[in-house]
């Protein structure tokens, strides 16, 4: 299988092609649009800002081809990889999402305007044990924005911040997974939940 | 509650971890990788590298160390020690680790936080503030006239874009007597951020002690490098004591 990770100029690149050759992956870097079609399973990484993000996917013409894309093959998209799908994002200023997620990115409301740190996992209707991975398992976080989903019938788990606030820790929608959390850093649960997306077939 | 972060704190040069006291008399304390494995099996929650060459002797980073660790772990990183501009800041991001620490650069090109956060965001930025004590009060390292009200200083960090503060008390270093508890307290009440402490932990009764003041990050280099302590021990005994750490 051509697993390719997407490389927007940001992100912990490093990272996520490491863990990935860890599960037996060579990946392939997307560097151009055309790239894209080679693949079987497309990764977007996290750490970046969103408006840089948004701005370089489409001034390189890559939005197309990931809404194409993704209208057949599996994509993974972690934290702003993740965030990247849903309509508006407020990161740096206002930028235009990919839109596949009905939901807007905004600032975490939490007193520490920052989630970093480990995180237990709160599954929704038992779809963790497809992923082989217990119920309140950690997850490593590292994020300033969050994703505020309309409706949450597309959120598979969730994260507890302060209290009571919680935040959507997977989301998916036809092809698409997406994680608030960074797999690539979560150790054993990490590695767990990237090799169920290698596998992961839609319903 | 959130989980108590245990991140060991390790210093590279030569292409070899080294341990010293008070910033310096740093001697050989292991290879890089291995130990960085190693550490992943004991659980830690993420791990600190410091590149003492480049930060000492205006070397460029040792990215080519950074990148076999970070081939070898999942652990999230943060990388630093004199990192000068957005280039170095970039080969950071690229060569595997997940967030980075600016602290000598910080009182020359404050500048360099709004172009990393442009690009990587506020959460990757990890501002290291050093703090020697003299006569009872405290200082920054790099403020010669000692002039600086440390608050001050911190706050002006956040302002830039900073996610993340390092507090090191760099007299405690390596001393195993504890940390500040007066002084962390008054940056705990007034900074709105994750602050992971280190500097002078020689037994875990010190970091409940800090637990007891609001701190639940904690770096640690002597502690599991010349003695009988490793990450899982460490968070066994918190475990016991009715603390919420993971495993």
């Amino acid at each position: 299988m051509k697993v390719g990770i997407l490389d927007y100029k940001a992100c912990n690149l490093g990272s996520v092609f490491s863990s990935l050759y860890q599960l037996g992956i060579d990946p392939i870097i997307i560097n151009s649009p055309k790239k894209i079609f080679e693949i079987d399973r497309l990764i977007i990484p996290g750490v970046g800002a969103a408006k840089n993000c948004m701005d370089y996917l489409k001034q390189n013409s890559f939005i197309e081809p990931i809404k194409k894309f993704l209208a057949n093959k599996p994509v993974l998209g972690i934290c702003l990889g993740m965030q990247i799908f849903a309509k508006k994002l407020y990161e740096n200023g206002l930028s235009e999402g990919i839109g596949h997620i009905d939901g807007e990115v905004k600032k975490l409301d939490t007193k520490i305007k920052f989630n970093i740190g480990w995180r237990e996992v709160q599954f929704i209707n038992k779809i963790n044990k497809k992923m082989n991975i217990d119920d309140m398992s950690s997850f490593y976080y590292c994020h300033s924005y969050y994703i505020s989903l309309k409706k949450n019938n597309y959120c598979a788990a969730m994260s507890c911040l302060e209290s009571s606030n919680q935040i959507p820790a997977i989301i998916y929608k036809d092809n698409f997974i997406g994680t608030q959390f960074h797999p690539e850093k979560s150790q054993t649960n990490g590695s767990k939940f990237l090799e169920f997306f290698l596998n992961w077939k839609k319903n | 509650m959130n989980f108590i972060r245990i991140i060991p704190s390790l210093l590279l040069s030569n292409k070899r971890l080294v341990k010293g006291k008070k910033f310096v008399n740093h001697i050989n304390a292991g290879y890089p990788s291995s130990t960085c494995l190693a550490l992943e099996g004991q659980k830690c929650d993420e791990i600190f590298l410091i590149d003492l060459d480049s930060y000492n002797n205006n070397k460029e980073p040792d990215f080519t160390s950074l990148n076999e660790i970070s081939k070898n772990i999942s652990t999230p990183i943060t990388f630093g020690g004199g990192i000068k501009n957005i280039k170095q800041a970039k080969k950071v991001f690229r060569y595997g680790a997940d967030k980075i620490y600016l602290s000598q650069i910080l009182f020359k090109d404050k500048g360099i936080i709004y172009k990393i956060k442009e690009i990587y965001g506020s959460q990757s930025i990890v501002a290291g503030i050093n703090i020697i004590t003299h006569d009872q009060k405290y200082y920054l390292l790099e403020d010669r006239k000692k002039k600086i009200d440390i608050l001050d200083h911190i706050i002006s960090l956040i302002k830039c874009g900073v996610g993340e503060i390092k507090i090191t008390f760099v007299n405690n270093e390596g001393s195993e007597k504890g940390m500040n508890l007066e002084f962390s307290k008054k940056i705990i009440s007034n900074i709105d951020l994750p602050i992971i402490f280190e500097g002078g932990l020689g037994n875990v009764e010190q970091i409940i002690d800090m637990i007891k003041i609001g701190a639940n990050s904690f770096a640690v280099g002597s502690m599991i490098t010349f003695k009988d302590y490793n990450i899982y021990k460490i968070k066994q005994y918190l475990f016991n004591k009715g603390y919420k750490v993971r495993f």
